[in-house]
């Protein structure tokens, strides 16, 4: 398949101060790809390496020309003092394509809705954003970064600060527009357990460690005591991988050196 | 009490038409959170005043010293485009320290400035700002300068509300989000520096704090918070001017007054809508 975004060698860091180093992978067309970590490891800067924000320090990360990002912020990045309604927070989703100084057409508006539609809550357009339950507002994000038709569908945290059910619900949904309109999908997040059962790769980020593989490569007690530095159980149940730490776990010996 | 303000209706015009450019980005203003970098720009720009009063009393520069807009425009332009640019954040400062740094040491110096400064009326002038001295030609310059403010807000509006609302996601989508802020914040400068030699300190802040403050409390969406601030602007430059002449009270602390009853009429609005 065709490759999206490639990484070639990408050194990624701010001014001298390197975060990962070396990374060589792409993200192919049709992809569903979860960059986990712990906080603080270089998903964000992997991000924003992705989205153009910054530049490698060596090597260089490739993305495809004319592509499109659907971005999905953490939910907390958006102000909601701004006394928006969900449906107008959509069509942001389109400004770039209603050009400058201009206002959104009804076909932009129509397109919103049926954006809102797509992700099950269009009865709530005309309500208040931040009159909406934290999976809502998630859901009203998506709609925003699906209304730009993108190539490229990528979510920063999700299901952070989420309650079991609406996490299990965006995820779902998440992966039903994966599936359904074949939308490739970056979706980073610190929960591998949450991730590992949705997405068709992982990528992991530790501390100055990076490996990427598929959920089976990667969700072994091998490579993830590797990474992560103390002993971890893998267990199935009900075809689910769940992944748990030892207690009173040692530290790995050659493992990476835990942040 | 109106025939007598019509006496001043050049003063009334000046008050009226600073209480809606400075209400419109007051919208901004409370709703970034960035209330307290509009009193600082203010009290930069009152600095500048200051320091064209102090050079002007001691015969420095007379050319220049006559228009003390000129220092206030520059003082308030360097303020917006710190702030805008973040001021502070990269050398460890948390932002609201920054502003109180700016703040206390901009009022100080100013009032350092002032007392050292030959005109009698200056120190009046540095606190109140002198409405009643607006004449016909600071209502046009006043005018010259909101209307091309306004309407930079009017056709940007979509622009400033996304890059306020959501910068990540604006820059994703190709929004020079430092370039949109720092436009946002050099409107607000070149405004406030303008009305700053008529209004003071106090007043300028009032209009950029209280009548958007009333449009939260009342309205639901950004239009209403816009339209309720203009119009409790409009109101309270009207109501508080037509009522400090005949009362001789001084003007800038009269609005403010009826500002501040109109916030609280808001807020007991806002108690009886979720009733």
């Amino acid at each position: 398949m065709t490759a999206l975004i490639t990484f070639d060698h990408a050194t990624l860091g701010y001014g001298r101060r390197v975060v990962l180093s070396d990374l060589t992978f792409d993200i192919p067309e049709g992809d569903f790809l979860g960059l986990v970590g712990p906080n603080g490891a270089g998903k964000t800067t992997i991000l924003r390496a992705i989205l153009g924000s910054l530049d490698p320090l060596q090597g260089s990360v490739s993305i495809t020309p004319g592509l499109r990002f659907g971005y999905v912020p953490q939910r907390d990045s958006v102000d909601y003092n701004f006394p928006l309604k969900v449906v107008d927070v959509v069509l942001m989703g389109r400004y770039d394509r209603v050009g400058l100084g201009r206002r959104p057409t009804a076909k932009d508006r129509a397109l919103a809705c049926t954006a809102l539609e797509h992700v099950g809550i269009l009865d709530l357009a005309e309500r208040p954003l931040n009159a909406l339950s934290g999976g809502q507002k998630q859901r009203a994000l998506i709609a925003r970064a699906l209304v730009g038709d993108p190539t490229v569908l990528i979510l920063d945290e999700p299901t952070n600060g989420m309650d079991l059910v609406s996490t299990t619900q965006i995820l779902g949904l998440v992966r039903e527009l994966h599936e359904r309109d074949n939308l490739t999908v970056l979706m980073v997040s610190h929960a591998l357990n949450e991730v590992a059962n949705y997405v068709n790769r992982i990528a992991l980020v530790v501390e100055r460690g990076f490996r990427i593989g598929t959920v089976g490569e990667i969700m072994t007690e091998q490579t993830l005591s590797h990474m992560y530095g103390i002993p971890v159980d893998v267990d199935e149940m009900h075809g689910h991988r769940i992944v748990v730490a030892r207690r009173n776990g040692q530290q790995v010996v050659g493992a990476r050196p835990h942040a | 009490m109106l025939s007598a303000a019509l006496l001043f209706k050049d003063a009334l015009y000046g008050a009226l038409i600073i209480s809606v450019v400075c209400a419109a980005l007051g919208v901004y203003v409370v709703l970034r959170r960035i209330v307290f970098v509009g009193a600082a720009i203010a009290q930069l720009s009152s600095m500048g005043i200051a320091l064209a009063l102090f050079m002007s009393g001691m015969g420095w520069l007379t050319g220049m010293t006559a228009h003390p807009v000129a220092f206030s425009l520059a003082f308030a332009m360097a303020g917006a485009v710190f702030f805008g640019l973040g001021g502070g954040a990269r050398a460890g400062v948390p932002p609201d320290a920054t502003i109180g740094v700016t703040y206390a040491v901009a009022a100080a110096l100013g009032i350092l400035l002032i007392s050292k400064a030959a005109s009698g009326e200056a120190h009046d002038i540095f606190l109140q700002g002198n409405i009643l001295g607006i004449t016909r030609g600071d209502v046009w310059v006043l005018l010259g300068v909101s209307i091309p403010v306004l309407l930079i807000h009017l056709v940007f509006y979509k622009e400033f509300l996304f890059v306020s609302f959501d910068r990540e996601t604006a820059r994703t989508l190709g929004y020079n989000v430092t370039w949109w802020n720092l436009l946002l914040y050099f409107t607000l400068g070149v405004v406030i520096a303008f009305a700053m030699q008529f209004a003071g300190v106090m007043l300028v802040f009032n209009f950029l704090v209280l009548p958007a403050v009333t449009g939260m409390l009342v309205a639901r969406s950004m239009q209403g918070i816009f339209v309720v601030a203009l119009v409790a602007a409009v109101i309270a430059a009207f109501v508080g001017f037509s009522l400090s002449v005949p009362f001789d009270l001084p003007s800038g602390p009269a609005i403010i007054a009826v500002s501040g009853v109109l916030a609280l009429l808001g807020s007991g609005a806002r108690r009886l809508q979720r009733r």
